[in-house]
């Protein structure tokens, strides 16, 4: 029996130093490549062997099913482990080919607005699937911070940044004199009448430009036109570079669900805030547009597994925080309020301890 | 290398003199003058925090500058927790670590402030931030007071009201550890959260795994052999901080790792 114990702990200490390891060789690969790699058959079999061999510990080692806090620890890596698995590629394909369940693990899902969609395009695949469901895309906005930047840079590659608010005043030294903001347009446009141009805002429609004005050190002035997003085809030889930028704030999605021509949910989808429906989880991925109009991409990811592995999140934590401050840190305190002096934490060897 | 020529600047040159100044002090046997200063250095870089944090607006943990400063902050009051409740000695060590932490925020990163972008937008964010900070403290004292163990395992004096270094380092991982494992699994919430998978395999990620499997690695060595072989524990505790360190600079810092976490750069 001792050597079992040994033996088990042994082989926990290796599967531990083992997988460190292949973290770190995954951090080589890249994300992708990563993913590929660890749910790869051999890895697969690794992940398998781990659960197994904290399911004996358990059973074997008689002090983590006796201590709540350990047992609450080791519990909740097996069920990470288990829901891991459960959700992964192969998971899916198995419980597809003995269960039956349609699922689409991951995918994404073009939404022109003003329609509803139910098709996914498959990740890793040229597939198409259905959804039981349809999700319509009410409006899809950006919002920016505001006020924006406006960017300078000499051609000796020397950068300023200046909130883009009319007033606003940037020295840029002795050779290259003064840039001032004098105006911001929401919606910029000009009337060219001969010689004669008058820049002004036009009501509706957004087309966001800054009107600058350099002070030249020669004591000359030019007046520019900077627009949003928008690299200006600067004069090569000018030494100033401009250029006007917002950056976003927020995606974000208006989306409906819509079941048998009933819309029986809604939400305002942002990047942190998906919408979850019918076990799968919406997210804002991207956007485009094309000649129909604008759209916005949602990513869908089944969310199979993933209560287990929350479950095994939570138990790891109340397990480690009951194991090392619960018995630890609390102790001490308490004892130190009553006696007003330092009494010991238990750093010694935690054999047998507990 | 760059000199920062601002208010900001002014107060974490401050604070890392006041630490330095608090470490030369304590090794030069003035141990009261030693702790005066290490609390000028606190109150310095307590002040360069909240001030940054009026100027962005948002709880300053965004980048590797608002890191590094946290980071330089939060040195002093756990370094307390670990003499008053926890019987750590060798404080010299934490002033060190404070005065190497603040350099990087002093010399090395740019302190532009920034927006933030949609994905740093949640509730998670610091939790996951703050968390992670406060447990590498806790590592980054353990494995100081590893290093000390090694090079002094034979002739260290046994000092009563304190716990010899491996033993200090046990207690300081035993206490961060915790703090290392909410991190991870906070940071594993918000991946889903934002980008819709609770593990990416990103390098980030995976680093951090290797960090956290270290310590778990370093407590069932530590069950199996307890101190019969002392000095490898204490290698397993700086091999964690490496790790750690790993985890937290190269990936940002290198070009190798391309994944979701560069923007934290
Ligand atoms: C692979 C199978 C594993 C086995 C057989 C195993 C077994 C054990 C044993 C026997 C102990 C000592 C309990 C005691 O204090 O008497 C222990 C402690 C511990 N285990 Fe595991 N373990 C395994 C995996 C893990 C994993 C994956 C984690 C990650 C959370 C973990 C975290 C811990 C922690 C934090 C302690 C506490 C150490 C201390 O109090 O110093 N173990 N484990």
């Amino acid at each position: 029996m001792v050597r079992l114990k040994r033996s088990i702990l042994w082989a926990c200490l290796i599967a531990i130093a083992v997988l460190a390891v292949l973290s770190v060789y995954g951090a080589f690969l890249g994300a992708d490549r990563a993913q590929a790699f660890f749910n790869s058959v051999p890895v697969v079999i690794y992940w398998g062997a781990f659960g197994v061999l904290l399911a004996a510990g358990i059973a074997v080692l008689r002090r983590l099913s006796w201590v709540p806090s350990l047992l609450l620890m080791h519990l909740g890596c097996i069920l990470i482990l288990a829901g891991g698995m459960w959700g992964s590629p192969l998971g899916q394909d198995l419980q597809k080919r003995f269960f039956g369940t349609e699922r689409i693990r991951k995918g994404q899902m073009p939404v022109l607005e003003g329609t509803a969609e139910n098709r996914v395009m498959v990740a890793d695949s040229n597939d198409t699937q259905e959804l039981p469901f349809s999700i319509r895309l009410r409006d899809f906005r950006i919002e920016y911070y505001e006020p924006g930047d406006l960017y300078i840079q000499s051609r000796n590659g020397r950068r300023w940044k200046l909130p883009a608010e009319a007033g606003r005043t940037q020295a840029l030294g002795e050779n290259l004199g003064t840039v001032t903001i004098q105006r911001a347009f929401r919606n910029f446009k000009m009337d060219v009448s001969g010689d004669e141009r008058i820049a002004y805002d036009a009501p509706g429609g957004l087309n966001p430009a800054l009107e600058v004005m350099i002070q030249k050190p020669d004591g000359t002035t030019a007046r520019r036109y900077v627009f949003l997003h928008r690299a200006g085809h600067g004069n090569p030889n000018d030494p100033l570079v401009m250029s006007y930028e917002q950056s976003p704030r927020d995606y974000v999605s208006e989306l409906e669900v819509v079941r048998d021509n009933q819309v029986v949910a809604s939400k305002d989808i942002e990047v942190n805030h998906p919408l979850h429906h019918g076990g799968y989880h919406f997210y804002q991925h991207s956007y485009g547009q094309n000649q129909m109009g604008e759209y916005t991409i949602l990513m869908v990811v089944s969310d199979a597994g993933l209560n287990i592995v929350y479950t095994g999140y939570a138990m790891l934590i109340v397990g480690v925080f009951w194991h090392f401050w619960g018995r630890r840190l609390w102790p001490t305190l308490r004892s130190r309020q009553a006696a007003c002096a330092p009494v010991g934490v238990s750093g010694e060897v935690p054999n047998g301890t507990g | 290398m760059a000199i920062k020529y601002t208010f900001q600047g002014l107060l974490i040159y401050m604070a890392m003199a006041a630490f330095l100044s608090a470490f030369l002090a304590t090794v030069a046997g003035r141990r009261k003058a030693g702790q005066w200063l290490f609390m000028a250095g606190f109150c310095a870089s307590l002040l360069a925090y909240v001030y940054r944090w009026i100027d962005v607006r948002h709880v300053p943990l965004q980048n590797l500058f608002e890191v590094f400063l946290c980071l330089g902050m939060v040195c002093y009051p756990i370094s307390v927790v670990g003499r008053r409740v926890l019987r750590i000695g060798g404080q010299w060590a934490d002033m060190l670590i404070a005065a190497i932490v603040l350099f990087p925020a002093g010399f090395k990163f740019h302190a532009e402030p920034q927006h933030l972008p949609p994905a740093l937008q949640s509730w998670l964010f610091v939790p996951h931030v703050g968390v992670y900070t406060l447990s590498y403290i806790f590592m980054a004292m353990a494995a100081f007071r590893a290093a000390v163990h090694l090079c002094t395992a034979k002739r260290a004096a046994v000092v009563d009201a304190i716990l010899p270094p491996e033993q200090a380092t046990y207690t300081l991982i035993a206490i961060g550890f915790p703090l290392l494992t909410l991190g991870l699994i906070l940071g594993s919430i918000w991946g889903k959260r934002a980008w819709g998978d609770y593990w990416g395999w990103d390098p980030k990620e995976l680093w951090s795994l290797a960090s956290w499997l270290v310590y778990v690695g370093y407590f069932h060595w530590r069950h199996m052999f307890g101190t019969q072989y002392a000095r490898i524990n204490s290698l397993w505790a700086i091999a964690g901080m490496a790790a750690i360190v790993i985890t937290l600079l190269w990936v940002n810092l290198s070009r190798l790792f391309p994944g979701v976490h560069s923007y934290a750069t």
